[in-house]
């Protein structure tokens, strides 16, 4: 993809590029507000990353003139401004999603695909699987049923919520903060373990009976799925 | 119907000024002082009348002699008391009387009241002498009537001032009030706009006014400073994170990464506080039925409660729907969860009983005169700070209580144990 990254910070920035770049994303860097509007009117991109608080004009201005002149490029804003109502601000200005600083670079990367994927259209979800599959692991969408080994297994509903989760995204770094805003749909932090209980007895259905461990934990960072 | 219920709602609010409540006891006082004058000198104004009439009749008939009838003259009758036949029964009764003031049922001599009066003639003979009252009395009743109408007329006026005072003044209250229910509900560009008169309301509402700007400025100044302050925080927070992750793998890494993410989750949650308690209106406010908001807990916190080792139980009884942001409901209540688990005993409870939801637990429970210290942010009962926590947990449920107009009750569990209960008011 091609990307406009609109970020300041001397450090955050090529770090940001550098991981872009390394998955194979073609990433311009701009670190003042009006160049980086310039360039957004000026070429096509796939996706626009702006910073909320920068020199020269700030990211939700940018967004909010290339939304006036028909600019529909999806752009996610990353910035200090955490709150609800930074948050509404910016998508009423027209933004696709919103991510918080401090953020892992993982989960950055997944909201860029997500987002990069919609552009590509509605024309994947028709062939979508309604059976999910990984090794001797299944996952019925449609009759809700979980099967290891030809083995039924039984799922709660937010069980079943959270290994669909990790089954769309094999191999991949899933944190504690997308998996309580995509699977409970809370935007706060609980305090409370409830991400690691869920998970917990979710490993004890789907990997203790099997010894064989498809979900682990990638310690500070979130939980890994599949080998 | 429906408009006598408006109108009585009308007269209810116009009752409602204190202008009009004053000028209605004043004009009650002044009618009653008037009338009690009124009635006191016509009374006495009579009485000098009669004793005028009385004197004059006296020395009339001292100075004639009385035989019969032919003394009459146009307007006195004076006769000796034998020849009375003539006369109509009510002179021959007051004269029995003694004399005194008689009034007839028709006309005698072209007049209906008379004043008798037993008097001595020239001779010393015992006469009765009689004179028509209508003059005096015709003067009498025209000073009555000019005074009672009068009266009626300052009256009338000033109750209609009255009227027009308590309207005028009860409008700028309203727009008076309209202001501070705006400002209350958050709208802090609301303002009363009231001022060309210099008068004390005039005074009240450019009070009124100046104390909202300052308040929308200083909310403003809060804002910025809360961002600016996220920024200098979370930005400095986002490089510590990039750099960690430029670590390579290893136990080092993740608990360096651990720590960093706990630092920011702080943050978060004290700026969450800040935000929650600067905040106003009812912004993101929907119906939130507070049963199947215990539903949803249970679903979400129950196994995390069960894998503690501890024991739930929900209580449900005649819950209710409340207007609430509901993720600030759900936040508050894990964090009451969060205490009870690290702080309470074997047993939790959630209930959710008509207009209230909390947590209650059977632990040791907290010294009832430290019920207001623990929802003090950064207040910790434990001195040496050695159980998990920010101390932030019953601050955060405070301020989202605050936020809906929620009370915040602290109770002692039956037999021991803390009772936190966050109750709506009624609507």
């Amino acid at each position: 993809m091609r990307i406009l990254l609109l970020e300041d910070d001397r450090q955050l920035g090529p770090w940001v590029t550098g991981g872009l770049r390394a998955e194979g994303h073609v990433v311009d860097h701009f670190t003042d507000g009006k160049e980086a509007l310039l360039a957004a009117m000026g070429q096509d991109y796939d996706l626009l990353i702006l910073d909320r608080m920068v020199p020269g004009l700030e990211g939700l201005s940018v967004l909010k003139s290339l939304r006036a002149s028909k600019n529909t490029t999806p752009a996610l804003f990353l910035t200090a401004l955490g709150e609800v109502d930074s948050r509404v601000e910016g998508f009423e200005a027209g933004g696709d999603d919103y991510l918080t600083k401090p953020f892992a670079f993982v989960e950055l990367s997944a909201r860029v695909n997500a987002l990069g994927r919609r552009r590509e259209g509605a024309a994947a979800e028709n062939s979508e699987p309604t059976v999910l599959r990984h090794g001797d692991l299944s996952l019925d969408l449609l009759s809700r049923r979980c099967a290891r080994q030809g083995q039924p297994i039984d799922l709660m509903a937010k069980e079943f919520k959270l290994l669909e989760y990790f089954m769309r995204r094999p191999g991949r770094l899933v944190t504690r903060t997308m998996l309580l805003e995509q699977v409970w749909d809370m935007s706060f932090d609980p305090t409370t373990s409830v991400v690691e209980t869920h998970i917990s007895r979710l490993r004890a259905k789907i990997d203790k009976p099997f010894d064989d461990d498809l979900i682990r934990t990638r310690r500070g960072e979130g939980y890994v799925f599949g080998r | 119907m429906f408009l006598a219920g408006r109108l009585a709602e009308q007269v209810r609010w116009l009752f409602r000024s204190s202008t009009l409540r004053l000028t209605l006891l004043l004009s009650c006082l002044f009618a009653l002082g008037m009338a009690v004058a009124i009635v006191l000198a016509l009374t006495f104004g009579r009485e000098a009348v009669l004793n005028r009439v009385d004197t004059t009749l006296a020395g009339l008939a001292a100075s004639v002699e009385a035989e019969d009838s032919s003394d009459d003259t146009f307007s006195v009758i004076i006769r000796p008391l034998y020849a009375l036949h003539d006369l109509p029964a009510e002179f021959v009764r007051a004269a029995r009387n003694g004399g005194g003031t008689v009034r007839l049922e028709t006309e005698y001599r072209r007049s209906e009241d008379w004043r008798v009066l037993i008097a001595r003639d020239e001779d010393g003979e015992a006469v009765l002498i009689a004179a028509p009252l209508d003059d005096s009395e015709d003067a009498l009743d025209l000073l009555g009537g000019v005074l009672w109408t009068t009266a009626g007329l300052v009256l009338a006026v000033a109750l209609a001032i009255g009227l027009a005072a308590g309207l005028w003044t009860q409008r700028r209250m309203n727009r008076i009030h309209g202001t501070l229910n705006r400002l209350a509900a958050g709208d802090l560009k609301a303002r009363t706009g009231i001022g060309r008169s210099a008068d004390d309301l005039d005074h009240l509402a450019r009070q009124l006014d100046t104390t909202a700007s300052r308040l929308e400025r200083l909310v403003a100044q809060t804002r910025h400073l809360s961002a600016s302050l996220a920024h200098d925080l979370r930005t400095p927070l986002a490089r510590l994170r990039a750099r960690l992750e430029m670590l390579p793998d290893g136990e080092e890494r993740g608990a360096a990464l651990e720590e960093a993410g706990r630092l920011s989750d702080i943050f978060d949650t004290i700026m969450r506080v800040a935000r929650i308690e600067a905040g106003h209106g009812q912004d993101g406010f929907e119906p939130v039925d507070l049963g199947a908001l215990l539903a949803d807990l249970q679903d979400i916190f129950g196994p995390v409660i069960e894998d503690g080792g501890k024991h739930l139980t929900v209580s449900r009884a005649s819950a209710e729907t409340v207007t609430a942001d509901r993720q600030m409901l759900m936040q508050a209540m894990a964090n009451l969860i969060q205490n009870a688990l690290v702080h309470g005993g074997p047993d939790i409870t959630l209930f959710a009983h008509g207009r209230g939801i909390g947590v209650a637990d059977n632990g040791d429970g907290v010294d009832p005169v430290r019920y207001d210290d623990i929802i003090k942010p950064m207040v910790r009962l434990d001195p040496a700070r050695e159980r998990d926590g920010t101390g932030l947990g019953l601050a955060l449920v405070r301020a989202v209580a605050d936020r809906h107009d929620a009370e915040l009750i602290l109770s002692e569990n039956t037999p021991h144990g803390l009772r936190v209960t966050l109750k709506f008011t009624d609507l």
